[in-house]
């Protein structure tokens, strides 16, 4: 006997199976799906969530080695979500008008708004990561010292300027 | 892992109304349809009553003409398909060989939404602190599990340590309200620039950040689709989901980068830019297929997507016969349901040319691909037992498998995967793509008559282990 006959009869034979077998499964399958049907209840406009986050900043820095050289970013801040945008969730104190889409009470005694206050609010779109300090891979920006108050100052054709200054300038006029 | 961390409870109010489309009303709807097709088939009647009696066919050799036309175009249009996504895959794979972009290392926030997940999340996060890059951390998002998987998350909850230091993992305990809801309750607590989205029971490979954020360096690139592998592998079954995953979604898909027009981000990876999903209004929970509608809403607003071959995500596929059919069943729907949802692209290419483009694409494979598919066997079988002609389903058959080899092979030789995957390709036409077109068919029927269909949960055996 030939083989393309045989084989022709075989492939014949397995396409019809097939088309069998994939029929008589959906049939199966849509009994089985009917069996499990659920009631679809209509949803609320807002849903009660619980956020479980860590507290305090990472017990260890990034290391200093790694398998790729990536920059290494501090977290200085305790990690704490506080957006001002519309789509972001804004933690208070207590349930007050409805300003965002997004609201939470405080709820728990552990839980204390004072992070609030330690992140910045950036619009929508421009918001820094956490830890992440100016463009990426860019070095750790210096955080601004406040600025220390002079007491004495002299005024001169350049405004006012500190008196220690004026001082040291005068010394150079002596030399 | 189990190290006790200091942690933060505290309640949140998450906003639940997503941006719907208004509802026509359904009977309207289906009025409109039966009237459209009926004019259409009367048109159609009309035309080969007036017409035949000119030419020299009779009604039964009309039917045969037909057949066999239809037979050349399908053979004609599957041709061109095959060689156009090889070949624009290749444009693809030569283009990303000569791209390297270092030195940027954005925040990422990584969404892990759960439902009953309790055998795999751990695993899943496991993968995660095994990533090879710095700067991400990990939200998870327990969408109401009725299992254990609360607990099991409550315990990554802390600082853990990951390849460059220790990595922030936050968890958001919300009702159940569907996997676009979780995705969204995470995308929006998070704070990162770009937000990676993945599911519950997927591993991401070490690498699958670094190289997928690297895309975001260009401005237009609004996500970036990873590549889903299967990891159950080893089984008939699951080794015919590999070779598919490979050959039909991750070549299409490399095909779809060359133009910057990525038709699905796959659930188990994907890398979005915020503000594209912002624009985009996040995922919507109106269609089935979540991923193949925010991917459409992206690309209707210009965005463009790309493929990372590298990035690669790890997911268990389906074991069952039926399982699969669900999962299936719930894509075929839910793509029809997303092409559906966004008709005025598709209708009119004024607006955006690449979205209708990517638009008619999957109507393509979504409708007439299975249903050509099936009429081709059907055609071949009536042929073997009506006429005696049974020697054409062998031709038919062994040009179709050598054509799927060769693809195969390539595709194989590409993602650097297993070798031993090429030989399913030979059954993999006759067996298992006809299986999955006759559900494709079957869920296309249900889905223009309107059946009600509901979310089906992939039971997870947990066999996926790093």
């Amino acid at each position: 006997m030939e083989l393309i006959p045989i084989l022709s009869t075989i492939i014949l034979v397995a396409t019809i199976s097939t088309f069998l077998l994939a029929i008589g499964a959906y049939i199966l399958y849509k009994v089985r799906e009917r069996k499990g049907q659920q009631v679809v209840t209509p949803k609320p406009s807002s849903v009660q969530a619980e956020l479980i986050t860590p507290v305090g900043v990472p017990a260890r820095q990034p290391a200093a080695g790694g398998i790729s050289p990536q920059p290494r970013f501090a977290r200085e801040q305790p990690a704490q979500p506080y957006r001002q945008s519309v789509q972001q969730p804004i933690f208070v104190q207590q349930q007050g008008p409805r300003l965002t889409s997004w609201q939470q009470q405080k709820i728990t005694p552990e839980y204390t708004p004072q992070y609030a206050a330690q992140e910045e609010r950036q619009p929508l779109g421009t918001s820094q990561p956490r830890g992440y300090r100016g463009p990426s891979y860019a070095a750790p920006a210096q955080v601004a010292q406040p600025e220390r108050k002079v007491k004495f100052q002299q005024y001169t054709s350049e405004g006012y300027i500190p008196a220690k200054e004026d001082k040291n300038r005068g010394a150079l006029k002596w030399r | 892992m189990e190290t006790e961390q200091k942690i933060k409870r505290a309640k949140l109010i998450l906003d639940n109304v997503e941006e719907k489309q208004p509802e026509e009303d359904k009977s309207k709807k289906l009025l409109r349809r039966i009237i459209y097709s009926g004019i259409i088939s009367l048109i159609l009647i009309f035309i080969i009553i007036y017409t035949l009696p000119m030419t020299v066919l009779s009604f039964k050799s009309l039917i045969e003409y037909a057949t066999i036309v239809a037979f050349v175009i399908f053979l004609f249009i599957l041709l061109f398909r095959y060689f156009a996504i090889l070949v624009f895959a290749y444009l693809y794979i030569n283009e990303y060989t000569y791209k390297n972009i270092d030195g940027f290392f954005p925040f990422v926030s990584i969404i892990v939404p759960v439902y009953n997940e309790e055998k795999v999340v751990g695993e899943s996060v496991k993968s995660l602190l095994k990533l090879d890059y710095s700067n991400y951390e990990i939200i998870i998002v327990n969408d109401g599990s009725t299992d254990r998987t609360r607990e099991v998350a409550e315990k990554l909850v802390g600082f853990r340590k990951s390849m460059y230091g220790e990595i922030k993992i936050s968890l958001i305990n919300k009702p159940n309200g569907g996997k676009a809801n979780a995705l969204n309750a995470g995308i929006r607590y998070s704070n990162a620039e770009i937000v990676l989205c993945m599911d519950g029971d997927s591993q991401l490979s070490p690498d699958s950040v670094k190289l997928a954020v690297r895309h975001f360096t260009n401005p237009e690139i609004g996500a970036v689709a990873g590549n889903v592998k299967i990891l159950n592998r080893g089984k008939l079954f699951t080794d015919l989901q590999a070779l598919e995953y490979i050959e039909g979604l991750n070549m299409v898909r490399s095909a779809q980068s060359f133009i910057r027009l990525v038709n699905i981000i796959p659930g188990p990876i994907g890398l979005f830019r915020k503000k594209a999903l912002e624009e985009a209004g996040f995922y919507s929970s109106d269609t089935f297929a979540e991923d193949a509608d925010l991917t459409l809403k992206i690309l209707s607003n210009g965005w463009k997507i790309y493929y990372e071959p590298n990035s690669i995500s790890y997911t268990e596929a389906p074991v069952k016969l039926h399982q699969l059919l669900k999962q299936r069943y719930r894509w075929t729907r839910g793509i029809l349901q997303s092409i559906r949802k966004h008709k005025k692209f598709l209708l009119d290419p004024t607006v955006n040319f690449g979205d209708t483009f990517i638009l008619w694409t999957m109507a393509y494979e979504a409708l007439v691909w299975p249903t050509m598919n099936i009429a081709v066997n059907l055609f071949f079988i009536v042929a073997a037992l009506a006429f005696g002609f049974s020697s054409l389903i062998f031709f038919w058959w062994g040009g179709l498998a050598l054509l799927d080899l060769v693809t195969a092979l390539y595709c194989v030789a590409v993602e650097k995967e297993e070798l031993r995957l090429v030989w399913y390709s030979i059954i993999y036409r006759m067996f298992f793509i006809l299986i999955i077109d006759v559900c494709k068919a079957m869920s296309t029927i249900e889905e223009f008559i309107g059946i009600r269909m509901t979310w089906g949960k992939l039971e997870r055996v947990g066999s996926a282990k790093t």
